[in-house]
């Protein structure tokens, strides 16, 4: 078949398709069985029936439908498979699978995975030992050799690292393990990427003289790396990298994370043909830079592809000192009043708590800086000033300006950038020939070179320079007269700058002008922080523990557990399996361990020559197909279809009114099958649509208080329950605040419940019983809150023998299936007595049968007063006295029933004991509260 | 798949003494609910109202010169001028024979009918009998039992129905007298042609026949539907139908128009013919039944 990517596990079994004749000569022989009917006037039926003759055969869509059936299982038996694969020609005695695991084998993972799987299966069907390593996993992990099943398992369990591999040590190990192998099929399931040591760990792996060899690389090396970063002054620079030869152009989209995770910024990286490095700018304020913990690629789910920062990029700190910082009445006079203001946006500013310069300076270098601008302080004492050396020798940046004192102060090698001459210049004045200065250009070689010189800055008095021939390198800013303004100069890794002016306004204006927050802000970028803690403790190597990680596929997580704690000794530490790449510290301060750094490259691997035949592939998922399963699922749908005719052509959609359980059963199924393909691509919109049907009632229904009544399906008992509800409701009006609307009639098995606060049930024993779902209905409103109040109306129905009532025996049935609390008779002291009228008993029609309530078994009243105290309202009553009949009232408000005995006064306590119970409904134990304002006003003294 | 139909007592079974058995079982029952029914339809049953052959007073009426002598009422014509004579109410007892058709086809019953046709069949004639009896009519089942006069007809007759070994399918009707009525319930589903033929020795002798065809709703809705085998009870024949559903509007015509020709034909005769579904209630056929009874007397049969 080779039109048709087809092929089948037993081909024997499509011979059984020479028997579907013989199966369609069966199929028409036997139609299905009728349906067989007693029919006495089947001599009239005779006559009609003449006019066609009794089908002895199936119909021929039906017989096409079962032979259609019987071949597909034919089929399904012979065990087809569509786009078989090729077997690999893995010959030998063994298969050894080196799989490169490291960070470039993340992307497509799965693809490498299904073409080792092919190579493990063709093996099993060979049953060749497997020898499986992984090139960047634990020196000690296990190779081999396995069975393939072993071997299968081992390759599941294995997943790409967020490091690079580690070809030699592990072709090494693979190539001893070969040793007691020989001509073993090499199978080589490389990342693509050349490492160093490449060719002599192919050399060792294929001296062994392999049967073959099978060269698997991906097809296309398209990763990105992300491999320098940079905070610069005007934006964030990133830098990516990608492998060699790749004509194309690629744009990729690198955003920056804050430590959250938050997407604060992106840039974009371009790389124009051919080109291996693109470089990308993140112009964001300086604030947010200072957030970024991680750069990512997007699309790029791989290790390589993210960077993880660390506080070399951060913000930097700032220690301000001064000397005439006493006055804080006068701020505009304050020397660091200006610094303060320029740097505030971009630097943190610290501050000693001592003038005194021998305690502040240490206080400053505690909190290691990148920076300590200097106002005016001239000479320092000799141990602070040690240590201010050091700091400035390890790469810290002292900004100091001039001023009277430093004026006074004798030249500092150290803290000084160019010696100056003892005293200050004027210029201009009474007594000068000069005029106050301008700014000229800033030098091309300083660090403001592309700022523009101010013009209307004058400088009317400063320090001179001694001058000396490299005074011109350490000029940042002239005066149009050529004397330095700024001068700066590297003291081993550190510099140190001198603004030859005042901070204040005094011996110039440049302190209020913008070109001064400039010139600030260019120094704080050419600082480092010095706080980091890799350079803490006096330059000894910590031990940092690994704080966050970067996972195989780019993510940032917790430490795994291989990861141990990475040694920062300022040496560029190499990615391994026990230091991941990531951030190693803690939340104070990190260190970033990255998997790339600036002079990375991506290289593809170059193909190691060797004897042995080399097949090569790509990755690739295994795009066979059983269609075995389909083509069951195909004939068991078939044999649905089939049932179904064979139920239409015995008449059972067609007779719905002879056949009600059947068609019922056939409709519901058929709109379930309905429903799922209407609902299915509808459910959006059905979620969209807020209106529902019913709302319109449950609207009506909580717009007013209303009680409601449970319809017992016998309409007496229901119209005085309405009737009974109806007078209570009119009573209420008359005499109370709470004004009801109409009495409604609920169905407990449908209707919505929780809109009532209370459901008058008059138990009916010859109504049917409530069905289970009914009863748990009004369990579940029980607990949400509602109350029912059941009425046996049979106070005078018990017999003298003491046997339960039929309404009562069935009130019990009802409660026998609901969560009931423990119950009492009404006492004496409870709110209910007491919630509108006082009421000693609570009669109906009926009088004599106490009324139950929830026994308030914590209830206290300890103090002897009227009413006890407790929580919540009962959410059961039961009475026998008949309340309905008792309240109930015709169209022109007579009493419809008489009561027993009949006295107009027991009608009168009915309906206060109504009023009372809904009182105590609608307003639970606030009456019990209530009893006690008049003694609480007594006590008051009123 | 459950049946529309079902035959309610065994058909193949005829053995006289289950037979006897089921029918002694069954006619109790029956005739309690003749009763019932009879009950409701003798408010509206007024006696004769005619001069005639009886012992009860009826009219006086003057004398007419030929007249027998002895006639004339002495007292009452001694109180004025004239010369009366009294007339006594019509008692003549009437002889109407009874029967239902105790054929296979009427042990029927579908699933929308109350009762089977027999029953209703044998419902219908123990009413007539409690009817007809209660007045004094001669009551008589053909091939059962010769006419007779007792208050209790119907229990007689059914005492008949419960000890008759084997009833014939087809009566024999020779032996029926003129002006004699014969209640007939059976479905008629044979042939028109047939029963014509069996009837036919009815109107050569100058009796007066009431059909009542009983028959299921199923038989003439004919609700069937699908691949269907359709089984005469009578005969056993088989007939399969592919989907039955085709063959409704025929068979209904085909039905109705077996009906109507019957209905024509006694209608012709002065015959009544009655249609009773055995879903709906018997009263409602006895109440037709005795209407034609009653409307000329008993003698329109005569007219042939």
């Amino acid at each position: 078949m080779s039109w048709l990517p087809l092929s089948f596990g037993f081909p024997l079994v499509l011979w059984g398709l020479v028997a579907l004749p013989v199966i369609w000569w069966l199929l028409r022989l036997t139609p299905p069985k009728p349906q067989t009917e007693v029919f006495p006037p089947l001599r009239i039926l005779q006559r009609v029936l003449k006019k066609e003759e009794t089908p002895h055969q199936s119909p021929w869509w039906l017989t096409l439908l079962r032979l259609l059936m019987a071949a597909l299982i034919i089929f399904a038996l012979a065990d087809p498979v569509f786009n078989p694969r090729e077997r690999l020609p893995t010959g030998g005695s063994a298969l050894a699978l080196v799989v490169d695991n490291g960070w470039a084998s993340a992307r497509d993972w799965d693809r490498r995975v299904a073409t080792a799987e092919r190579l493990i299966a063709d093996a099993e069907a060979a049953s060749k030992p497997v020898l499986l390593a992984f090139t960047a996993e634990k020196p000690n992990a296990e190779i081999g050799p396995f069975d393939a099943d072993a071997a299968l398992d081992r390759l599941r369990a294995a997943e790409p690292r967020p490091i690079p591999v580690d070809r030699a040590s592990v072709y090494g190990r693979m190539a001893g393990a070969l040793g007691a192998l020989p001509g073993a099929t090499v199978a080589i399931l490389a990342d693509g990427l050349r490492t160093p040591g490449d060719e002599a760990a192919f050399q060792a792996l294929l001296a062994r003289a392999p049967e073959s060899v099978v060269w698997v690389t991906p097809e296309r090396l398209d990763m990105l790396g992300l491999n320098a970063s940079a905070n610069e002054v005007e934006g964030f620079d990133v830098t990516a990298i990608r492998a060699a030869g790749d004509p194309t152009p690629r744009q990729a989209t690198v955003g920056a994370f804050d430590d959250k995770g938050r997407r604060i910024a992106d840039a974009v990286v371009s790389f124009g043909p051919g080109e291996t490095i693109a470089t990308g700018r993140m112009t964001v304020p300086f604030e947010m830079r200072n957030d970024f913990a991680s750069l990512a690629i997007d699309g790029e789910p791989q290790a390589a592809a993210v960077r993880v920062l660390d506080e070399n990029s951060k913000r930097r700190r700032v220690g301000l000192l001064s000397q005439a910082e006493a006055d804080g009445s006068q701020p505009l006079l304050s020397p660091l009043y200006y610094i303060r203001a320029a740097l505030q946006p971009f630097a943190d500013m610290i501050e000693p708590a001592s003038p005194d310069l021998a305690e502040a300076i240490p206080e400053l270098l505690a909190q290691k800086p990148a920076m300590i601008v200097m106002a005016d302080v001239g000479t320092i004492p000799d141990t602070a000033r040690a240590l201010l050396v050091d700091w400035v020798h390890e790469g810290g940046t002292l900004v100091r300006f001039a001023g009277s004192r430093l004026a006074a102060a004798g030249n500092d090698e150290d803290l000084l950038p160019v010696r100056l001459r003892l005293g200050e210049r004027a210029l201009g004045g009474a007594l000068s020939w000069t005029e106050p200065q301008p700014v000229s250009d800033f030098p091309a070689t300083g660090p403001f070179a592309d700022l523009m010189p101010p013009s209307e800055v004058t400088v009317t008095r400063q320090v001179l320079a001694e001058p000396t021939p490299d005074i011109v390198d350490h000029t940042w800013a002239n005066l149009a007269d050529g004397t330095p303004l700024v001068t700066g100069a590297r003291r081993e890794d550190g510099t140190v700058v001198l603004f030859h002016v005042t901070p204040e306004a005094t011996w110039s204006n440049l302190p209020i002008t913008g070109t001064f927050v400039e010139m600030l802000r260019r120094i704080v970028q050419l600082s480092r922080n010095q706080g980091s803690i890799a350079q803490s403790a006096e330059g000894t190597a910590t031990s940092l523990a690994p704080y966050r990680l970067i996972a195989a596929n780019g993510g940032l997580v917790p430490p795994t557990a291989d990861a141990r704690p990475i040694t920062a000794t300022g040496a560029v530490l190499p990615v391994t399996l026990e230091n991941p790449p990531g951030l190693y510290g803690s939340e104070e301060g990190v260190y970033a361990h990255n998997l790339l750094s600036a002079d990375s490259a991506f290289e593809p691997i170059v193909q190691p020559a060797t004897a042995a035949p080399v097949t090569e592939l790509r990755y690739a998922f295994d795009e066979s197909m059983d269609l075995k399963g389909p083509l069951v699922a195909a004939a068991l749908l078939l044999m649905v279809l089939d049932s179904l005719a064979v139920f239409w052509m015995s008449g059972m959609f067609s007779r719905p009114r002879a056949r009600p359980r059947a068609a019922k059963a056939a409709a519901t199924s058929a709109a379930l099958a309905a429903a799922l393909i209407v609902l299915a691509p509808l459910s959006d919109q059905a979620h969209a649509q807020d209106a529902k049907p019913g709302d319109q009632q449950a609207i009506e229904a909580i717009s007013t208080t209303r009680f409601a009544y449970v319809i017992t399906g016998d309409a007496s008992v229901d119209s005085i329950s309405r009737a009974g509800l109806t007078g209570l409701t009119a009573f209420l009006i008359e005499k109370t605040a709470l004004e009801p609307g109409e009495p409604a009639g609920v169905d407990i098995a449908t209707d919505e419940l929780a809109f009532y606060p209370l459901i008058y049930w008059p138990i009916d024993p010859n109504a049917p019983m409530p069905t289970e779902a009914a009863i748990a209905r009004i369990d579940a409103y029980m607990n949400q809150g509602g109350t029912v109040l059941f009425d046996t109306r049979d106070q005078y129905a018990t017999g003298l023998d003491g046997a339960a009532s039929p309404a009562t025996q069935r009130l019990r049935d009802i409660l026998e299936n609901l969560n009931v609390p423990p119950l009492e008779p009404v006492p004496a002291d409870h709110v209910l007595t007491k919630s509108f009228f006082i009421l000693p008993e609570f009669p109906g029609r009926f009088n004599g049968s106490p009324l139950w309530v929830e026994a308030s078994l914590d209830a206290s009243n300890a103090e002897n007063r009227p009413v006890r105290t407790g929580d919540g309202v009962s959410p059961i009553m039961i009475t026998a006295n008949d309340f309905a009949g008792a309240w109930a009232v015709d169209e022109s408000g007579n009493a419809m029933l008489p009561t027993v005995p009949s006295d107009p006064m027991q009608r009168v306590y009915a309906l206060r004991a109504g009023v009372n119970i809904m009182m105590y409904m609608l307003t639970g134990n606030y009456k019990s509260d209530q009893v006690h304002v008049p003694i609480l006003l007594e006590r008051l003294g009123q | 798949m459950a049946q529309i139909g079902e035959a309610i007592a065994p058909v193949a079974t005829r053995d006289a003494l289950a037979r006897g058995r089921l029918r002694a079982s069954l006619v109790p029952d029956l005739l309690v609910e003749a009763r019932r029914i009879v009950n409701t339809v003798i408010a509206g049953w007024h006696g004769r109202r005619k001069r005639g052959i009886g012992e009860n007073f009826w009219q006086f009426r003057p004398y007419v010169d030929g007249e027998a002598m002895s006639r004339i009422d002495w007292r009452r014509s001694a109180r004025d001028d004239h010369t009366y004579v009294r007339d006594r109410e019509w008692e003549a007892a009437h002889t109407v024979w009874l029967w239902a058709d105790p054929s296979p086809s009427m042990l029927y019953k579908s699933r929308g009918a109350i009762v089977s046709k027999e029953s209703r069949g044998l419902v219908l004639a123990l009413a007539l009998a409690e009817l007809l009896s209660r007045s004094g009519e001669r009551i008589g089942w053909p091939g059962l039992s010769d006419p007779f006069t007792a208050r209790n007809g119907a229990e007689r007759l059914a005492s008949y129905l419960i000890h008759a070994a084997d009833l014939p399918a087809k009566p024999d009707l020779r032996n029926l007298r003129r002006f004699s009525d014969i209640v007939i319930a059976s479905d008629f589903l044979d042939p028109v042609e047939e029963t014509m033929e069996w009837l036919d020795v009815l109107t050569r002798r100058g009796v007066r026949a009431h059909l009542i065809e009983v028959c299921d709703p199923a038989e003439e809705t004919f609700p069937y539907a699908g691949r269907t085998e359709f089984t005469d009870p009578e005969g056993g024949a088989k007939l399969t139908a592919g989907r039955a559903e085709q063959f409704a509007a025929d068979y209904r015509n085909l039905y109705v128009a077996r009906r109507q020709e019957l209905s024509a034909w006694c209608k012709r005769l002065g015959w009544s013919f009655t249609v009773n579904h055995t879903d709906r209630l018997a009263s409602e056929a006895l109440v037709k039944v005795h209407a034609a009874m009653t409307i000329d007397g008993g003698y329109a049969g005569a007219r042939v």
